[in-house]
């Protein structure tokens, strides 16, 4: 009883109603759907459920879609943090317009990427015409699917840092630069370490949303089993399959991953805001 | 031996921010640059710094005749601390004194137990010793002040630069805080220069002020001398209140309304206009007329809160207001009353022909 009475007198007015609102909105759109999947997949024994979780083409889809989606939200990570650095720290003719690119990954129908980014990096396309001849093949291939996800992802980290570094005085640099420090030194220990926070919830954000893409792969990938077939497309064939029981049970070991995944992320965010508390 | 400055020009755009600006702090020396916003004061404290470099020219910065104008800050071994501090705020008070001297390449930099206790001896030298391990969003205004001291200090800098550096504090730790620079300053005599918008501040802590107005330095001497001998009526008008009587110049002395006064600067004999300076404590009140030199006024206003006693008064003949100020002793015996007749004796005229303007 005393857990859920809070001050008698809350400054906060509407703490109960904004409370029972949150919670039943997060039941209805996230939770009763999940635990759907969870009890589907419960009606099945432990032999069905593993033989359709652990099947040499199940294990290599997970392969391929975490660790292109790992690789994917690095890649990001690294360039997504050099794309806010241009738009905060410098001016340059058409910069609005440059910001507003960043979006166009969210707003355009992934169908839609998939299908021009596989036009121009296969073998007769744009930029694939010059990757070929270098041996490298860039679509229907496991470089395509991370060039998918890399695309759809971009957003999450420019705009996860991009306000915080808008926030970082020029003086903190010049302070640095004044006691001595190198330009790589004043960027290493004094820029860098108060945007580890937002780098790693853009990291999370987009590690996630990579993972979940389908759309734009399954143009790109080529979709060969125990090479190019990412986890959501084989749920999909399992779907086509009516096999729902196989499909909920892999799409229930792909949440627990990722939800893990998200979890050691935000611990790890956590700890490295305690750090650059301020 | 001393830090500086030659014929600086510094534009941005059209704006002239620096105006041929010469300057030279000796070495031990604190000096005050002081001037109101927008008068190049911080632009040339950031060139001396290298944060900002002059237009191209004759421009020189010297630092002990080394010729430091192109170096770049990282190499000038000028120590700066900023208005809001530009504390990193991921580091603790610790870390962010020893920053300095972590940059440092390998070759020259301490060994960590020298680290260690260099940054302990100056914790103690700012009093904050205790907090070595807080972060700088655990302390107060004046103790991240004191880090940002502390961490300039450490790179044992050639020069002390420091901009408005208790602009963002209440007038209370304010004051405080630059006595204490002052005792600090006596202790470890680094060469300091100090950029301050706050007249009372630079003359109470300064050895020399240097007053700036539209990117040229006005005036450098020291308080005394500034105070006492003001070269120009925008700095008698910068130092503190003071009252303005219109009046002539007439065979070397001051005309104003019917009375005459013997000017305190050096007037020559020309028979034309002048603005007269009194400031309020220079102003005698009385209730009979003393002979040639007393101008009759009502008074408007008397305010006996504070220190001192504040009389407002209007002149008899064109109605210009004026401000006087009374010790409480003096004020006591006069007694004076709002609404009546007085007279008043001026002291101390500093005169300057009257297309001088403020």
């Amino acid at each position: 009883m005393s857990a859920f009475t809070f001050k008698e007198q809350n400054p906060l007015p509407g703490f109960r109603l904004t409370l029972g609102f949150a919670v039943l909105y997060l039941g209805l759109i996230v939770l009763v759907p999940l635990s759907a999947a969870f009890l589907k997949t419960a009606t099945m024994t432990w032999p069905a459920f593993w033989s359709a979780v652990a099947s040499p083409r199940v294990l290599a889809s997970y392969r391929i879609s975490f660790g292109a989606a790992l690789l994917a939200a690095a890649i990001n990570a690294v360039f997504g943090l050099l794309v806010a650095w241009v738009l905060v720290r410098y001016r340059f003719p058409f910069k609005k317009l440059v910001d507003a690119m960043v979006d166009l990954p969210f707003a355009l129908p992934t169908a839609v990427a998939g299908i021009a980014l596989a036009a121009i990096y296969s073998k007769n396309g744009w930029i694939g015409r010059w990757l070929e001849p270098l041996g490298i093949k860039a679509a229907f291939s496991e470089l395509g699917i991370l060039i998918a996800l890399t695309f759809i992802s971009l957003p999450f980290v420019v705009r996860t840092v991009q306000p915080v570094l808008e926030d970082l005085e020029s003086e903190l640099e010049e302070a640095a630069v004044s006691l001595g420090a190198s330009r790589w030194q004043a960027f290493r220990r004094v820029l860098l370490p108060p945007l580890y926070p937002p780098l790693l919830t853009g990291f999370a954000l987009a590690f996630a949303r990579a993972l979940g893409e389908y759309g734009s792969v399954v143009f790109i990938a080529g979709n060969m089993p125990m090479r190019t077939e990412i986890t959501p497309l084989l749920i999909i064939t399992k779907l086509e399959q009516y096999d729902y029981q196989g499909a909920t049970a892999i799409a229930v070991v792909m949440l627990t991953a990722s939800f893990a995944l998200l979890l050691v992320i935000n611990l790890l965010q956590k700890w490295s805001q305690q750090r650059t508390r301020g | 031996m001393s830090v500086e400055v030659r014929n600086i020009t510094k534009r941005f755009g059209k704006f002239v921010a620096l105006d041929n600006v010469s300057l030279r702090v000796n070495s031990g020396e604190l000096v005050a640059l002081l001037g109101p916003s927008g008068s190049g004061k911080t632009t040339l404290l950031r060139i001396i710094a290298g944060l900002e470099f002059p237009d191209p020219g004759s421009a020189q910065v010297l630092f002990y005749n080394e010729d430091v104008t192109n170096l770049p800050a990282s190499q000038r071994k000028a120590g700066f601390a900023f208005q809001h501090y530009a504390l990193f705020r991921h580091m603790t008070v610790f870390e962010n004194v020893a920053f300095g001297l972590r940059v440092r390449p390998r070759d020259k930099r301490p060994a960590e137990p020298e680290i260690r206790s260099r940054v302990a001896k100056l914790l103690q030298l700012v009093q904050l010793e205790p907090l070595a391990q807080r972060f700088p969003s655990q302390l107060s205004g004046g103790q991240r002040q004191r880090v940002a001291l502390a961490r300039a200090l450490a790179v044992e800098p050639k020069v002390l630069l420091l901009d408005e550096p208790f602009g963002a504090l209440d007038a209370q730790v304010r004051k405080e805080l630059r006595r204490w620079l002052r005792r600090l300053h006596d202790e470890i005599h680094v060469t300091t220069l100090f950029v301050t918008h706050d007249q009372e501040e630079a003359l109470e802590v300064a050895d020399r002020v240097a007053i700036m107005r539209e990117g040229r330095i006005e005036q450098m001497g020291t308080p005394e001398e500034i105070y006492e001998h003001p070269a120009s009526p925008f700095i008698l008008n910068f130092l503190g209140n003071v009252n303005l009587f219109q009046g002539r110049i007439h065979e070397g002395r001051v005309v104003i309304g019917g009375a005459e006064f013997q000017a305190t600067n050096h007037v020559g004999e020309s028979n034309s206009g002048a603005v007269a300076y009194v400031r309020p404590h220079d102003i005698r009140l009385t209730r009979e007329r003393t002979g040639q030199s007393s101008l009759a006024a009502r008074i408007l206003r008397v305010n006996a809160a504070g220190p001192v006693v504040q009389v407002e008064l209007e002149r008899l003949d064109d109605h210009s207001q004026f401000g006087v100020q009374l010790s409480k002793e003096f004020s006591r015996q006069l007694n004076p009353q709002a609404g009546e007749q007085v007279f008043v004796e001026l002291q101390n005229l500093r005169v300057f022909a009257e297309d001088y303007s403020i």
